[in-house]
């Protein structure tokens, strides 16, 4: 029996269909290309470590789920360092050669601040953790907020120490950048609002160690209460100085004094009379899907998480769905995001406003008497 | 008062700090005309030296200690080996930019050995206090004005009294002619790289509990001990002390009665000031060969 005519041409159609196929199967496994910008080396590591964590953490699980509709995530890191000008080096190295779907940036204002610009040239939406305001008013459609705004940790410092320690004479210590500027600005306006005016506002610079003469002069205006901007390791530095000048009266941290990075550094001496807020209350006594995440995070890299790490799980998991919904076009991507109301995190729940801010809770914290064990004192919704 | 008291003496305990960093800056400078640029990054290291024997080792006080200061002194002897003697034939400027390759180098060294998160050192002393006139010292901030005070004493006696410390001198005034005396340069050129680590040693352990242990610890205390080295007088073993002791209570006392936000203007503000009306600082010399 010979190959007749017909046996050629269905020969060749079965090849053709074959290799189609074998081409969808190829585009399928294409991986979408994911880009996050974060300080992995330098002193703004101690946080960024733990977002780059966070994002492989999701990256696998929503690969296990079935990534975005059978396609693959693939997160590309490059590092930021505590430099501005290497935040938009990494940026556009990442937008020039890997050109990604989907960006995360890093959670620092003036990276954030400084990468904006070229963000809206590329025209892609990204997630960033960065707190100051000035980020969302600067009005970039391509940047989400996936923590609470610096003014919204203002308000909820503020509503700690004058609706649960009762302070009559507020004092601030503030970093000073962006993020404790701004912070310590907004808490003082609220507490003039309230009728409590700050007794002494003081300032520290990034690198500084020594703050006795800050806190001195805090208690010497009469402070009852101090009210504190800071990053992790100088509020670490700050409340152990607090202590060993022999400061009993109320102490209000910002969430970075509370991260795991920070709390092993303290004791729980060191944390009598300090309430902080978060914003996440993160323990496993949570349950659900909090004591899954913190379990899991914990057993994989050998540290607690934090709630900046979180931040960016739950964010990854808010680009999946969007993804997934429609499609990894970038305009269509960021109008979805846009308009997200009532996302159920397991940190947060995420509702975009027209500015990009998407998170308007935390929670007010204590450690537990004579412990490090972080106890909830209050959650705080802002409208 | 109490708080004057207060500021006062966290002034000394930090200006200590910066003087042994500048000592160790002066004493390489004399002996070798370089500027070790990673001198910060040694005060790091002897940091970490301790967190390797008292916390990872968990070795007794004084065991730890010993064992992280002849840490960081082989660590000197290695910098001289490997960092100053194949470099040395070349210029001033190529072993500087030498030293601030190898100050990254330590840097990330550190970062990938230790990771980013800070260590706690802890002190013999911990959280003691002490009431002085209604002000709460840390009996940790006036035992780094003591173990600085007698660090001071032992480099006076070892460059006034002693062979080693007198023949060291010798060949910072003049290479040359201690070699023609017969004096083993090499080895008193080693010593000094030696003495500037266990130096930065000392101030790195008694950092440790007051900053915690950071591998980004090391540029801040550079920065400062190089404006104490500028105001005290380049090349000046006093000058380094009253320059550091200067810096710290300029920064402490300065943040308090001045600004806060403004307290480093303040001690690199006199530093520039210095560079401009009088740059061989308060105890240089007037040379013009060097710089």
């Amino acid at each position: 029996m010979g190959f007749t005519r017909k046996d050629f041409l269905g020969s060749m159609i079965a090849a053709t269909m074959l290799s189609l196929t074998g081409a969808a199967h190829g585009q399928q496994a294409e991986p979408v290309l994911i880009g996050a910008t974060v300080p992995m080396t330098g002193p703004l590591s101690l946080t960024g470590k733990q977002y780059q964590n966070s994002l492989t953490m999701a990256e696998e699980d929503i690969n296990k789920a079935g990534g975005i509709n059978g396609r693959p995530i693939k997160v590309v890191f490059e590092d930021t360092q505590a430099s501005n000008g290497t935040a938009v080096n990494a940026f556009v190295k990442l937008a020039q050669e890997t050109k990604p779907s989907f960006f995360f940036l890093s959670s620092y204002s003036t990276q954030n601040l400084a990468v904006a610009p070229e963000l809206k040239k590329v025209q892609v939406p990204a997630m960033y953790a960065g707190g100051a305001d000035a980020v969302a008013d600067g009005g970039n459609e391509w940047m989400f907020r996936i923590r609470p705004a610096d003014s919204v940790s203002a308000e909820g410092m503020v509503k700690a120490a004058v609706d649960v320690i009762k302070a009559k004479k507020p004092g601030i210590l503030y970093i000073q950048n962006d993020f404790g500027q701004g912070g310590a600005q907004t808490a003082a306006k609220r507490l003039e609002a309230a009728g409590i005016p700050v007794v002494g506002m003081e300032a520290y610079g990034q690198n500084d160690k020594d703050f006795s003469a800050q806190l001195l002069s805090l208690r010497s205006k009469g402070a009852d209460t101090i009210l504190i901007f800071n990053y992790p390791q100088d509020g670490a530095l700050v409340l152990r100085q607090a202590k060993v000048l022999g400061f009993k009266m109320p102490l209000v941290t910002s969430s970075a004094a509370l991260v795991p990075a920070a709390l092993q550094l303290l004791s729980p001496a060191d944390l009598e009379g300090v309430w902080g807020v978060t914003d996440a209350f993160m323990d496993a006594s949570v349950g659900g899907r909090m004591k899954d995440y913190v379990e899991r995070f914990k057993a994989k890299f050998g540290i607690d998480p934090d709630p900046y790490g979180l931040a960016y799980y739950d964010g990854a998991f808010l680009m999946a769905e969007g993804m997934r919904k429609v499609g990894t076009d970038a305009k269509a991507l960021r109008e979805w995001l846009a308009a997200v109301k009532g996302w159920q995190g397991i940190g947060h729940v995420y509702s975009y406003d027209a500015k990009g801010n998407g998170v308007r809770d935390l929670a007010v914290v204590k450690a537990k008497a004579g412990t490090k064990t972080l106890e909830l004192v209050q959650p705080v919704t802002l409208n | 008062m109490a708080d004057f008291i207060q500021l006062l003496v966290n002034g000394l305990a930090i200006g200590s700090v910066y003087a042994l960093a500048a000592i160790g800056f002066v004493i390489v400078y004399s002996a070798t005309g370089v500027v070790n640029f990673a001198a910060g990054q040694f005060v790091m290291f002897g940091t970490f030296a301790g967190v390797v024997t008292l916390i990872n080792a968990q070795l007794p006080w004084s065991v730890a200690y010993g064992a992280a200061l002849a840490i960081m002194a082989l660590f000197g002897a290695l910098f001289f080996i490997t960092v100053y003697l194949p470099l040395r034939r070349g210029s001033i400027v190529t072993i500087i930019i030498g030293t601030v390759a190898v100050g990254i180098i330590m840097q990330n060294a550190a970062l990938l050995s230790f990771g980013s998160w800070p260590f706690r050192l802890p002190s013999p002393l911990e959280d003691r206090v002490v009431n002085l006139g209604g002000a709460i010292i840390s009996t940790h901030a006036l035992g780094v004005v003591g173990v600085t005070a007698l660090m001071v004493a032992g480099l006076w006696v070892l460059f006034n009294r002693t062979s080693v410390g007198i023949g060291m001198r010798a060949v910072a005034q003049d290479l040359q002619a201690a070699k023609l005396m017969g004096l083993k340069v090499n080895r008193l050129l080693a010593l000094s790289w030696v003495l500037a680590a266990v130096l930065a040693g000392v101030a790195g352990l008694m950092l440790g509990p007051m900053w915690f242990a950071d591998v980004n610890m090391g540029d801040p205390i550079a920065l400062k001990a190089f404006a104490a080295t500028i105001i005290g007088g380049f090349g000046s073993l006093p000058g380094a002390i009253v320059g550091g002791l200067f810096v710290g209570l300029s920064e402490v006392l300065g943040a308090s009665y001045v600004s806060s936000a403004y307290k480093d203007l303040i001690s690199f503000g006199i530093m520039i000031l210095f560079l401009l009306v009088r740059p061989q600082g308060v105890f240089g010399e007037k040379i013009q060969d060097r710089g």
